[in-house]
């Protein structure tokens, strides 16, 4: 078990420093979260219920700032065939998804932060006394997304599509995920929409866990 | 008991056949050559052997166990030096074994003392980005050996390689006795003086095995090669 946990914090660790390294990743990704909003804020800016136009920006940016940071994550696996010498390791290939899934949640979940902060500044909606419960969906959400994008992600991996066919097929298989992230953007202390995302969690989770070898082996 | 057992392996693609029924055995510390023109099944016989493919038939063990996914601790035992570097240019030399130190188990003091083992010990510092060919290949190497393996499995491993990193590869090569090695290559000479057995592979198919010694020098195996026939 100490051999499974140290392949998965190294794999979150490297990628988690390549992002940081290469910032040309964290900056298009934000950028692009920031003219989400930016746009937002110029069509719905003097009408419509600013909360829910800050809860639709909030995650469409999200999820599209999301579909970009995980593709452009799994694609470094496939320079120089990195992703064997990953392979190659003596722990259960799952290790290495468990490892991408944390270091894409934790970069979509930063994404997703700040993207709360352009809301408020943009589109002049702090989400009042339950930022913080709001906050804390982002990593929920963010989570599930990943836990799928990493996995759709290295089956297209070797497809020279790979950068149109991810998203088409991504968005539709994370609207739980979008759904339980609006309502509970509205309302934090949603219990079946939490029930929901929580749920949804474990089963992708525990899906991306059991088929990964398969995915990745020939 | 066999080092390696390759029991009767087919791998398909489709309907193309890149492994068709190979069975062969490689003892301990025994070295073996893979012959065969290019598409005759070499490299795919080496990513069986590394785990990081799935024969359609057929088992292979390494060490009496299975490398079916459920033992996957049986891979600290295979070491690969594959076509690609496997390594990430953005990371530095000492970055990338310390990253396959953390995965494999072992100490991170065995990177740099790898490093010097191939001829990069002033290189470390370095991103794999900046560094070339035969560079990426003599790191690959000890990326390979960092976790010490009893089965190294080298896929052209000489291909593109300036005489510097050519003769440094070889002399790492040369110094192992107590590990099996199994090394598919185009360079027949090369390949020859390194082993102890030479496969030849065909369409997927192994046609011959014969012992590398003085009765059969490496002219003699470089002609049945080339002739494309078996003894």
């Amino acid at each position: 078990m100490r051999d499974y946990l140290r392949a998965v914090a190294a794999v979150a660790r490297k990628d988690l420093v390549l992002e940081l390294r290469d910032k040309r990743n964290v900056s298009s990704t934000l950028v692009f979260a920031l003219l989400i909003v930016v746009v937002f804020a110029f069509v719905f800016g003097q009408e419509g219920d600013s909360g829910t136009v800050a809860r639709g920006a909030l995650w469409i940016a999200v999820v599209f700032a999301g579909t970009v940071g995980v593709t452009r994550a799994i694609t470094t696996e496939g320079e120089n065939r990195a992703v064997e010498g990953l392979m190659l390791a003596p722990v259960d290939r799952s290790a290495l998804y468990l490892g991408k899934v944390v270091s894409a949640t934790v970069f979509v979940t930063v994404v997703g932060w700040l993207s709360l902060v352009f809301v408020a500044v943009f589109l002049d909606h702090a989400f009042g006394s339950t930022v913080v419960a709001v906050a804390g969906v982002v990593p929920l959400g963010a989570l599930g997304f990943c836990a799928v994008g990493v996995l759709l992600a290295f089956v297209t991996l070797e497809s020279p599509l790979q950068e149109s066919v991810l998203p088409v097929l991504l968005v539709p298989l994370v609207i739980p995920v979008i759904l339980a992230g609006v309502e509970l953007s509205l309302n934090p202390g949603d219990g079946d929409w939490l029930r929901l995302l929580v749920i949804y969690n474990g089963l992708v989770l525990v899906a991306g866990w059991a088929t990964f070898d398969y995915v990745v082996e020939e | 008991m066999s080092f390696v057992s390759v029991a009767d392996v087919t791998k398909r693609f489709g309907s193309r056949v890149g492994v068709d029924g190979v069975t062969f055995c490689v003892e301990e510390g025994e070295n073996v050559a893979l012959f065969g023109a290019n598409g005759a099944g070499k490299t795919t016989l080496i990513r069986i052997l590394a785990s990081l493919s799935r024969p359609t038939n057929g088992t292979v063990e390494v060490d009496g166990v299975p490398l079916d996914g459920a033992n996957p601790s049986v891979r600290s035992k295979i070491g690969l030096v594959s076509h690609d570097s496997m390594l990430y240019d953005s990371m530095t030399a000492l970055e990338n074994l310390r990253l396959h130190s953390r995965l494999h188990g072992v100490k991170e003091s065995v990177c740099e003392e790898r490093l010097r083992s191939v001829g990069l010990e002033d290189w470390g510092g370095e991103r794999v980005g900046r560094f070339s060919h035969g560079m990426r290949k003599r790191l690959s190497l000890a990326r390979a050996l960092l976790h010490d393996p009893n089965l190294l499995l080298l896929d052209e491993p000489f291909s593109g390689l300036d005489q510097e990193s050519l003769e440094k590869a070889v002399s790492v090569l040369s110094g192992f006795e107590d590990r099996s090695v199994v090394v598919a290559t185009h360079d027949l000479e090369r390949g020859a003086r390194l082993v102890d057995r030479a496969l030849f592979l065909d369409d997927g198919i192994l046609v011959d095995d014969v012992r590398v010694d003085g009765d059969r020098n490496v002219r003699e195996i470089y002609r049945t090669v080339s002739a494309g026939k078996t003894r």
